[in-house]
């Protein structure tokens, strides 16, 4: 640092310091037309404009690197010193995403105005954004150039990183996702977008059947006079009905009967399978205390049973929380534009693709539960995948180069940065 | 099969601090090896409790905090005699165990719940290798920051030698590509699950700023070789952050919510 003192700024060899001042400049320039524009989300033209200026920025970058090779600034923008003020430029914006809550409303002006709570759409991340691409394009090039194979790791880490960068930058505009609400055996074709604008879609979708897998559900102790569960800090508030015979508090559980599907009739329940059932048990409760036994029936309830509680005495009840979803799929014909008719099955984690689009399992009716005759499926189209999905298997093959190799041996590359 | 936790972790432990002893105040070989062997000894009984609890909730177990800790403790405890085995550093093994031991006992003294039950978003072959990548890039990077400490505090007691940055270096190396590794096969995961690869999700953007912070550390250190001082400050900054990433998201008000935030 000591000789970038008495070089004054602005003087050739740029250091840290303008590299700081430029990243300073660009955040609170940023931040300045953010204000200016009203705080309003910034969204970047569609196709094909999108491609057009990502074209025209490739087009400048290998212009200015091809025939300002040589010049102070290229040098110094394909460079540690311009890049590290502009990571932490970054890490700084990020920094703020990290605490402020994002995409709700705020209460604070000051974060509504800078548009802190929907800071990927603002002014600063997107000049941020391409500040860093120009240096990260600008390096990628320098280090090409002459091809030299010991920059290979080198070039796999920040040319994919440029490209993930790139192609999420310019084909945010091109998403496309949408929520369907498909009822049984209706067929769907409108789609929903974020905002609530309904669009109709080249697919039609008909639900065949909506299926959720339940864990078996869990019991618990709660105080009959607040309702609270009693049992705190200890390894087991709940436990999973999945065996006979277990401790729980201070009771000691005997299953009699489960029902996994159940009606109740007068005072007892029976298996039934039908719109709204739910699960029950029938346990016997000894106390570990002082020996009493109770004997009943817990149930956990659904939108058309009341769940019961098994009062165990004065203070404590048994009760049945309800099932949690173990999995959910909805089994789909799809038939699009073009006469292409099939059946699928999608569930969370698998989504079935089509036709550019992928169709995710997303959600249904909760208040129905295993009942539900609605699947929410959500439809999304991103033309620009590939090249994200290049660009992010070019940085896992430069992390295992990373790992191999670790850090390149001084002397060997270093005279390029 | 956490009831038996208590046991195992003891056993672990008591093997752990036996070794730890052996290794700061012998000075024979045949002792190093023993202290060396008892490590180990401690490492595989808690793979062996991992294991068994495994097969008995019948999904990984990565859910929850505490289970975290337990792959932390494993895999420091590993990685502190892989580099005693390939640098022959004592003191590094000795922190290393000490650190595995705390997280052991913070998992003694905070009980874990006993949940068998995983939402159909975990259920994917991408879990396992996205949380044993990144805790394994904890554990690295962990050990690093653990030497960079101990060299901001031990400089001031004089000498500077190379050696110790070139291991933190090493670790950094390692961990990174660990940790870049776990953000990107989250990614893939994101997009088989949620439909997008990036959402910004809380605990996505506190991974994202941890792995800045490592990435600044090697930019640093490739330009200024030669600024150790400052280059370890920002490892233990770094260091900080991902603790945040790791526990901190959990309490974070911009947090909640997040399908990222592991189970009390």
């Amino acid at each position: 640092m000591s000789e970038s003192n008495k070089r004054k700024t602005w003087q050739h060899p740029w250091s840290y310091r303008e590299g700081t001042i430029i990243t300073v400049t660009m955040i609170v320039l940023g931040f300045a037309l953010q204000i200016a524009s009203g705080g309003t989300s910034f969204r970047l033209a569609g196709f094909p404009w999108n491609l057009i200026s990502g074209v025209i920025f490739l087009a400048f970058l290998v212009l200015l690197f091809l025939f300002q090779k040589k010049h102070a600034v290229t040098k110094w923008l394909g460079g540690v010193k311009a890049a590290l003020p502009a990571i932490f430029g970054f890490t700084f914006l990020v920094l703020l995403m990290g605490f402020v809550k994002q995409d709700v409303q705020s209460k604070n002006m000051l974060v509504e105005l800078l548009g802190l709570n929907h800071l990927v759409k603002t002014w600063p991340f997107i000049l941020i954004n391409f500040y860093l691409l120009v240096l990260l394009g600008l390096v990628t090039l320098k280090r090409l150039t002459p091809f030299n194979l010991k920059n290979f790791g080198f070039f796999l880490n920040h040319f994919g990183l440029f490209l993930v960068l790139f192609s999420t930058a310019l084909g945010s505009s091109d998403v496309k996702t949408l929520n369907m609400d498909c009822y049984e055996d209706q067929t769907e074709w409108r789609g929903r977008e974020a905002n609530g604008t309904v669009v109709e879609l080249p697919v039609a979708i008909k639900l065949l059947n909506f299926t959720i897998e339940e864990f078996r559900p869990k019991l618990t102790i709660i105080d009959n006079k607040t309702g609270k569960i009693v049992i705190e800090n200890s390894r087991q508030k709940f436990e999973l009905l999945d065996r006979d015979a277990f401790d729980l508090f201070q009771y000691h559980l005997e299953v009699d009967t489960f029902y996994a599907s159940s009606g109740r009739v007068e005072e007892n329940y029976y298996p039934v399978n039908e719109p709204g059932s739910s699960p029950s048990a029938r346990i016997k409760v000894t106390n570990l205390m002082d020996q009493s036994v109770s004997h009943g029936w817990v149930c956990s309830g659904s939108y058309a049973m009341q769940p019961e509680a098994l009062k165990i005495n004065e203070n404590h009840s048994l009760i049945m929380l309800p099932a949690e979803p173990k999995k959910f799929s909805s089994e789909v014909s799809i038939v699009t534009k073009d006469g292409k008719s099939q059946t699928a099955l999608i569930e969370v984690n698998k989504p079935f693709r089509i036709n550019g689009w992928t169709i995710y399992q997303l959600g249904y009716n909760t208040k129905m539960g295993r009942w539900s005759d609605l699947s929410v499926l959500q439809l999304v189209r991103d033309p620009w995948l590939p090249a994200v999905y290049t660009g992010i298997f070019l940085m896992m093959a430069g992390a295992i180069f990373l790992f191999i190799f670790g850090k390149p041996k001084s002397g060997g590359t270093e005279h390029v940065a | 099969m956490w009831l038996n936790f208590p046991v195992f972790a003891s056993v672990a432990i008591l093997l752990w601090m036996a070794a730890t002893g052996l290794f700061l105040f012998s000075a024979s070989k045949i002792l190093n090896r023993l202290a060396a062997g008892l490590s180990v000894s401690g490492t595989l009984v808690l793979l062996v409790f991992v294991i068994m609890l495994w097969q008995a909730i019948d999904r990984p177990p990565m859910r929850t905090l505490g289970e975290t800790r337990l792959w932390y403790a494993i895999f420091l405890s590993g990685i502190g005699l892989a580099s005693y085995f390939r640098w022959k550093y004592k003191w590094l093994v000795c922190y290393s165990l000490t650190l595995a031991m705390m997280f052991l006992s913070v998992n003694l003294n905070h009980p874990e719940t006993y949940d068998k039950t995983l939402m159909p978003a975990l259920q994917s072959p991408w879990f396992v290798p996205h949380v044993i990548v990144y805790i394994f890039a904890y554990a690295l990077l962990g050990a690093s920051s653990l030497v960079a400490i101990r060299n901001i505090f031990v400089k001031s007691s004089g000498k500077t030698t190379s050696e110790p940055i070139h291991m933190a270096d090493n670790l950094v190396y390692l961990g990174f590509s660990f940790l870049t590794l776990g953000l990107l096969f989250g990614a893939l995961w994101a997009k088989e699950a949620w439909g997008h690869y990036w959402t910004w999700d809380p605990k996505e953007t506190w991974a994202f700023i941890t792995w800045m912070f490592y990435l600044i550390y090697i930019h640093y250190r490739f330009r200024n070789p030669l600024a150790h001082n400052k280059a370890m400050m920002i490892l233990a900054a770094a260091f900080v952050i991902l603790l945040i990433c790791w526990f901190g998201v959990n309490y974070l008000p911009s947090a909640q919510n997040s399908i990222h935030v592991y189970t009390e």
